[in-house]
């Protein structure tokens, strides 16, 4: 059974993604939601102009995820669960080199 | 992060591959870094997981990443695509890491380069020559057999790639290419800013080989037919199906010249991608280059127990061992869902009917609604992909077929 996070977790990424992602992604466009943190685990969603951005999995792995696991290090994981074939003003669009 | 190899990808902004080579380095649990052309919105604030590099530039994008790695140690660099492979390649023999050398990668990215070197290495590649852009291409034009096909030095998956049945097809084509070139979205410089390549028509069917070089000795992992005709006046790639369905002893030939051409350019470790046509004189190597294959089409590849593409390369890369390099027994193919006309995406219908289809695995509308369409030889994205697999390559190619019949773009 997947164990809540605990108030102050939750709150805690909450708070990073306000100070410190979103005025980052603003940059861009885009904007990021926290869902849930469920088992250490972090859920959320990405929009505007990172939904369907093709750097949109560079910005969690490499920028939001590792940020988050740095200032909160029990966190495990960063998920995303957009639907980025929904995305209608990607910052960046994929195409052939 | 602590203390797992740490691995940097070179990862255009604009690429395809990012979420299949980042998924494949979060499965082998490695510190991932990623750098591409233009700055993260969040660099500064995970500077050791972000960075930006001139990937024109390899001398200078690895004198960056010599820097960087002073105090953050690197156990691998990959390039995933044809401009980020020379950066990796610089990288890596700055570094002392495992990947092919520069000049040879700098060979395969550069077609009239490639030409000259597999000539010279006895390899069969069409006849060719490279004509300035500033030249009058009815001059330009004299000497030329035709049939020929025009292509830009340094673009991929056909983009600006045109056939030309007589001089008056062949000026169209030149000035055609010439605009494409001097647009500034396209981003070319040097050479391939300056020349194009006209070379002779090989008629015959097309494949491509997917390869891993392990230290100078070429590992088939895959040979894809192309059923679609590629006869012109553009190259629109369509449908790949693997296995082939060509005699063992021509497939052996392919590899075998695939092999020699490698050898010829130099290149010695990591994913090559080569393009060949193969008729009654054998085949012909088209192209050669130091990458995977483009698109979302790796995921029509699977090893073993079901290690992806990338998992191979990362791992080649990182010298770690890989269990097999023998692709699962159903064969699998994909089509890159060309773009009809030009326009503005407004809608797509008929997704479902198209993923219900029998042996199909999955289809990914990659345009998104609003967006600005441009078809071959301009364009340089894809509608989407559909991936089917099956017990037989007919099988695969019918599902693919079926399921596209199955979509209908509204572009206005």
């Amino acid at each position: 059974m997947s164990e809540a996070a605990t108030p102050d977790l939750k709150g805690r990424v909450q708070e990073l993604i306000d100070t410190m992602i979103n005025p980052a992604v603003a940059g861009h466009g885009g904007f990021v939601e926290l869902i849930d943190v469920q088992d250490n685990r972090v859920y959320l969603t990405m929009g505007g102009g990172c939904q369907g951005c093709g750097a949109a999995d560079v910005t969690l792995k490499a920028g939001i995820e590792r940020l988050i696991k740095e200032e909160i290090p029990e966190v495990l994981e960063v998920l995303d669960t957009t639907d980025h074939s929904q995305g209608t003003n990607p910052y960046y669009t994929a195409g052939k080199s | 992060m602590g203390g797992e190899p740490r691995l940097l990808l070179l990862l255009p902004t604009r690429t395809y591959r990012t979420e299949d080579f980042v998924d494949a380095a979060h499965t082998l649990g490695v510190d991932l870094v990623c750098a591409s052309e233009k700055p993260s919105t969040l660099e500064a604030l995970a500077p050791d997981g972000l960075l930006t590099l001139d990937f024109g530039d390899p001398r200078d994008a690895a004198a960056r990443v010599a820097a960087w790695t002073a105090e953050r140690p690197l156990a691998a660099v990959v390039g995933v695509d044809d401009v980020t492979a020379a950066a990796a390649a610089a990288i890596a023999e700055r570094l002392g890491l495992r990947a092919s050398a520069p000049a040879a990668v700098a060979a395969a990215r550069d077609k009239y380069q490639m030409r000259q070197c597999l000539a010279a290495g006895g390899v069969p590649v069409p006849r060719f020559r490279r004509i300035a852009l500033s030249d009058d291409p009815v001059l330009g034009a004299r000497g030329v057999e035709f049939p020929c096909v025009l292509k830009p030095l340094s673009l991929s998956a056909s983009r600006g790639v045109i056939r030309a049945n007589t001089t008056e097809q062949f000026v169209v084509a030149f000035r055609r290419i010439a605009a494409l070139l001097g647009r500034d979205d396209v981003g070319v410089s040097g050479d391939a800013a300056r020349y194009l390549l006209a070379e002779a028509y090989v008629p015959g069917l097309e494949v491509a080989l997917e390869g891993l070089l392990i230290e100078g000795r070429l590992h088939v992992l895959a040979l894809f037919d192309k059923p679609d005709p590629l006869e012109g006046p553009y190259f629109e790639e369509t449908i790949y199906v693997t296995p082939s369905r060509l005699p063992e002893s021509v497939q052996s030939s392919i590899a075998a010249t695939t092999s020699a051409a490698c050898a010829a350019l130099g290149l010695t470790e990591g994913p090559v991608h080569a393009e060949l046509r193969v008729n009654d004189d054998g085949p012909w190597v088209l192209e050669v280059a130091a990458r995977s294959i483009g698109g979302l089409c790796s995921r029509t590849l699977r090893f073993g127990t079901g290690m992806t593409l990338e998992e191979i390369i990362l791992r080649h890369a990182l010298g770690w061992p890989i269990a097999t390099l023998e692709r699962e027994r159903p064969a699998a193919g994909v089509m890159m869902i060309p773009i009809p006309r030009a326009g503005t995406l407004r809608e797509v219908k008929g997704v479902d009917d198209a993923k219900a289809t029998r042996h199909v695995e999955d289809v990914v509308i990659s345009a998104h609604t609003g967006q600005e369409l441009v078809p071959l030889p301009e364009g340089w994205q894809y509608l989407g992909f559909i991936f089917a697999r099956a017990d037989g390559p007919a099988d695969v190619e019918d599902a693919l077929r079926i399921a596209h019949g199955q979509l209908r773009f509204v572009i206005d």
